[in-house]
């Protein structure tokens, strides 16, 4: 049987759809980014372009990373979107960031769509919360405006949340185009919490 | 002064931008950077773009443009988009050699009066170990062509690139392309770099990027750090010295260079003679 190709490789079913970048493969001005081991399908698969990693990395750790909102409350937008925009990869992966952020097997279970977020969330702010994620997900105005009049925060909070649902559906849209890959740490700890 | 006017002035950064023509080749060399062959896909930069470019670089600050490939002369209108590129600023193509017939040659005549040099490959001195390296009447073609480009007034360099153990015959060598009219001062010589087709033949030295002269180059395929950065090997392009996808506007590159040149550890300098 003659060995596969590059493309017939990237074609085939359940591996990713783009050649990720390895350390030695990593283009100059990305190569501080492999320095410390593998940085991730995103990062390996945007390195395939340097000139996106410089402006876009800052741009997610500003968006997805620390910051005034609590992470466990940015972990729920997160991994709420992704679950309801069917993003294997970021559901995966956030699932573990989620648990180690705080949230409870419960509540990642809920998020993830396998239980009522009733069940797991009694609290009526991060139900609207998880509402609102629903809602600017799908996009649909009809379900915007009642999501919006449930939610009881302040302006700045909208505004933050919001952007982070929006960049969060982009990651989700990309890593599934792509069919970017979970790593072996995060299936381990899956199998592990029995998610 | 720009940053990289001064990076040019202070020797940081080659004054010369590449422009990869094309990727295909009459050729398919055995220690080819590019796997460059008859077959493959030709990538090529449209005329109008290399001309564009070639406006862009100098009025960035850049001296001399540089034409390679694949063959360049594999791309029709080249000796007159030469003739338009040398208005601009000084021309070096790097050439096989094997393509001056008499047409071509004919094409060629106007520019012994531009501002365009050749840069045409030969190995061996002896015929069969060369043509062995870069294939089948190599040799005879290109002891024919120097002389007829230069009897057009296009001067000729010639460049030699060594597998381990040649040396010894570099003197030979060099009584040769002192015969086809080349002095001491126009032939370049160079290892065999461990890239592309001569890798997945087990040829050559390994360089790291600061081995390489940072030359900045621009392919179909992005902007590179030096002429010998974009490499294929097993038809994948080799992404470890690519500066950026974006080449225009050029100074896009520029900054990823400058930037890359900037991270570059006190003391840097090149240790191999690839050039």
């Amino acid at each position: 049987m003659s060995e596969m190709t590059e493309r017939e490789i990237l074609r085939a079913p359940g591996g990713p759809r783009v050649r990720l970048i390895d350390a030695d493969s990593a283009p100059l001005l990305v190569r501080d980014h492999f320095a410390g081991g593998d940085p991730g399908p995103i990062v390996a698969s945007l390195a395939q372009v340097p000139e996106l990693v410089g402006p876009t990395l800052p741009f997610l750790g500003t968006v997805l990373g620390p910051s005034w909102i609590p992470m466990r409350e940015k972990e729920i937008v997160i991994l709420r979107t992704s679950a309801v925009m069917g993003c294997r990869y970021c559901t995966d992966t956030h699932t573990v960031v989620a648990l180690d952020s705080g949230l409870s097997h419960t509540e990642v279970r809920a998020l993830r769509g396998d239980l009522p977020a009733a069940a797991a969330f009694p609290d009526v702010d991060d139900r609207a919360l998880i509402a609102w994620c629903d809602a600017v997900a799908f996009g649909v105005e009809a379900d915007i405006r009642p999501a919006r009049a449930a939610l009881t925060i302040d302006d700045a909070r909208v505004v933050e949340l919001t952007l982070l649902v929006a960049t969060t559906v982009m990651l989700n849209r990309y890593a599934t185009a792509l069919a970017l890959p979970t790593s072996p740490d995060v299936r381990d700890r899956l199998l592990q919490e029995a998610l | 002064m720009t940053t990289l006017a001064e990076a040019i002035a202070a020797d940081q950064l080659g004054d010369r931008v590449w422009l990869y023509s094309n990727y295909h080749c009459n050729l398919a060399c055995s220690y080819c950077l590019t796997e460059s062959g008859p077959k493959v896909e030709r990538r090529e930069l449209d005329p109008a773009t290399m001309l564009d470019i070639a406006h862009e670089a100098k009025g960035m600050g850049f001296t001399r443009i540089g034409i390679t490939g694949g063959e360049p002369f594999l791309v029709p209108e080249l000796p007159e988009m030469l003739l338009e590129l040398s208005a601009v600023l000084p021309v070096l193509v790097l050439t096989n050699g094997t393509l001056f017939q008499r047409s071509l040659l004919e094409r060629m005549a106007p520019l012994g009066a531009a501002d365009v040099t050749l840069q045409i490959s030969l190995d061996h001195p002896d015929p069969v170990t060369n043509d062995v390296m870069r294939g089948p009447a190599n040799f005879r073609k290109v002891v024919e062509a120097v002389p007829a480009l230069l009897g057009l007034g296009i001067p000729v360099r010639i460049a030699t690139t060594l597998e381990d153990g040649d040396a010894e015959d570099l003197p030979r060598l060099c009584m040769l392309h002192r015969e086809l009219g080349v002095g001491d001062d126009d032939h370049v010589v160079r290892p065999i770099l461990r890239r592309g087709r001569a890798e997945s033949g087990d040829m050559g030295v390994r360089a790291r990027y600061l081995d390489l002269p940072p030359e900045l180059t621009l392919t179909a395929d992005g902007a590179f750090w030096s002429p010998f950065a974009p490499t294929v090997r097993q038809g994948v392009l080799d992404t470890d010295l690519l500066l950026s996808r974006t080449t225009r506007p050029l100074q896009r590159p520029v900054d990823a260079m400058l930037t890359v040149l900037g991270g570059r550890p006190a003391g840097a300098d090149s240790t191999l003679n690839i050039r």
